[in-house]
């Protein structure tokens, strides 16, 4: 290698660039741990996600070689790591769940403002839909997951978990329903809307 | 509205921003070379114990000691005549003037001096158990791993911490450095431990047969540090540091009875200490003098693994309770 490109573009050139200089591994931290970090303290709270979002960077760069540069996309990538760090952690996430089911509304967490922002019904069924998390197997809570709260597209969350893009499809579909089960299959919104 | 948008509201409710400390986790991953994050430092409590243990003589002066303030706040009873010093191993490089610059606790460890003097105990607190820290500064309260406190807040928070903890007051405390370990070391002139098994560490760059060693300062610290020995637990490390300990301050009481000798040692383990400021000379030398016939004694807090973490740890209760309360 005689240059470098003055700014680096895609992930996978990253991490290629990281096999020689481990620091370009520090960009990669840059861009992904504050989205892991939401993602990890929506399933685990904020206690444990600090550490384990540098947990699963510190996982990713002792795997860096096995990266496959052909997908310059390293999200999918680091979210499987990820998904497999916090599957120690079920026990404190199905806690969390039951413990929303009978709590109210975090105090900490956002102003009243950004509360009505975020949706009220979320809020008023929050019961049910964390009863409803809780009682899925963690394949299916994986994929649901990773599908609404961590953004990731079918595709993306078939690279993550390694599973092929219709057992992504099936595993959602039975997430959902049941979900959808736990909401007694009605939904207030549909009715004013 | 649909089911997964209720479940996206309900994500943007349960989210948190991440916090400016995510960066450590940053300098955690620039520092991981290859495995070595576990790695360890230190040891400390020695210059506390062999300087207590030792009959001291009150000319010597412990210049260029740096001192810090106490926390603030409601605080655990001051019981006459009882002594506790809290003692800090951190990876600070002390003496150059980097102490409670990103410096990281390694090792924590309560001295309890009892009001007759008789029988000294040293509590080692493991720095992998998960403790509820209380909020310091701008810290809030948390539940995290106790040698965060020292990270985070430095010297005084872990002294809050302990004290909340364990209901036991803190009349002192005192941060040892790692450049520290080697000059105590060697201003002993080495420690002697027995190996169980060879060491050939080439991260640690430690090679030694098993059996009857002297160690010289570089040594003792990279054999204090090492990772791949034993079963690699911290629990282990605590161990090694016990033993090591106790041999050191064997050395210091044969060593430390002749004048020029402990002045020469104290004048070393100076440059390596940071403490209250209460916590001057004359106190330490006070101490120190009523210490000539203690018997010490190394406990670790009851731990069992952590339900929610293999690789963190909870205290065992009541266990745990009833050791602090013997301390009280």
């Amino acid at each position: 290698m005689i240059t470098q490109p003055a700014t680096r573009g895609a992930d996978a050139e990253l991490v290629s660039a990281s096999l020689t200089d481990p620091e370009a591994f520090a960009e990669l931290f840059d861009r992904y741990s504050a989205m892991l970090y939401r993602y990890v303290s929506k399933r685990l709270g904020p206690e444990p996600a600090e550490d384990i979002v540098g947990e699963t960077f510190l996982v990713a760069f002792s795997r860096r070689r096995s990266y496959d540069p052909s997908y310059p996309d390293a999200r999918p990538w680091l979210f499987g790591i990820l998904t497999k760090l916090l599957s120690r952690h079920h026990r404190t996430e199905a806690a969390r769940y039951r413990a929303l089911q009978r709590a109210p509304v975090d105090a900490d967490v956002e102003s009243p403002a950004d509360r009505v922002a975020a949706g009220v019904t979320a809020q008023a069924s929050r019961p049910e839909l964390a009863s409803a998390l809780a009682a899925l197997p963690a394949k299916d809570r994986d994929v649901l997951l990773l599908i609404a709260w961590g953004d990731l597209t079918y595709g993306e969350v078939a690279r993550a978990l390694g599973i092929p893009i219709g057992t992504v499809r099936s595993r959602l579909n039975r997430g959902r329903r049941k979900v959808r089960a736990s909401l007694g299959d009605t939904n207030p919104m549909l009715e004013e809307e | 509205m649909d089911d997964l948008k209720m479940l996206q509201d309900l994500g943007r409710e349960l989210e948190h921003q991440p916090p400016a400390t995510l960066m450590r986790q940053r300098q955690r991953l620039l520092q991981a070379r290859p495995r070595r994050r576990r790695v360890t430092w230190l040891m400390t409590g020695l210059v506390a114990v062999a300087t207590m243990a030792a009959v001291a003589v009150p000319t010597l002066l412990l210049s260029g000691r740096q001192t810090v303030s106490p926390p603030t706040g409601a605080r655990p009873a001051n019981v006459s005549g009882v002594v506790n010093v809290l003692l800090v191993g951190s990876d600070s490089r002390a003496g150059t003037g980097r102490l409670g610059n990103g410096a990281r606790s390694d090792t924590l460890m309560l001295l309890h001096l009892p009001a007759d003097r008789k029988n000294v105990t040293v509590v080692a607190f493991p720095r992998d158990s998960m403790v509820r820290i209380p909020a310091c500064g701008s810290q809030p309260a948390r539940k995290d791993m106790i040698n965060s406190a020292f990270s985070m807040g430095g010297l005084a928070c872990s002294v809050k911490t302990v004290e909340s903890l364990t209901k036991v007051r803190v009349d002192h405390m005192m941060e040892l450095g790692f450049s520290g370990v080697e000059d105590v070391v060697d201003a002993l002139g080495g420690v002697e431990v027995t190996l169980p098994e060879a060491v050939d560490d080439k991260s640690a760059k430690l090679k030694l047969s098993a059996g009857k060693q002297v160690l010289n300062g570089k040594q003792a610290l990279a054999y204090l540090r090492l990772r791949h020995y034993g079963d690699g637990s911290d629990i282990q490390r605590i161990k090694r540091q016990q033993v090591l300990m106790t041999s050191m301050l064997k050395k210091a009481q044969q060593r430390l009875k002749d004048p020029a000798a402990l002045r020469v040692f104290l004048t070393t383990a100076s440059k390596s200490i940071k403490t209250d400021a209460e916590f001057d000379l004359d106190t330490m030398l006070g101490i120190a003098g009523t210490l000539d016939k203690s018997k010490v004694r190394f406990v670790m807090v009851p731990w069992k693994p952590d339900p929610n973490d293999q690789n963190r740890l909870v205290w065992k209760q009541p266990d745990a309770d009833q050791l602090f309360a013997a301390l009280r």
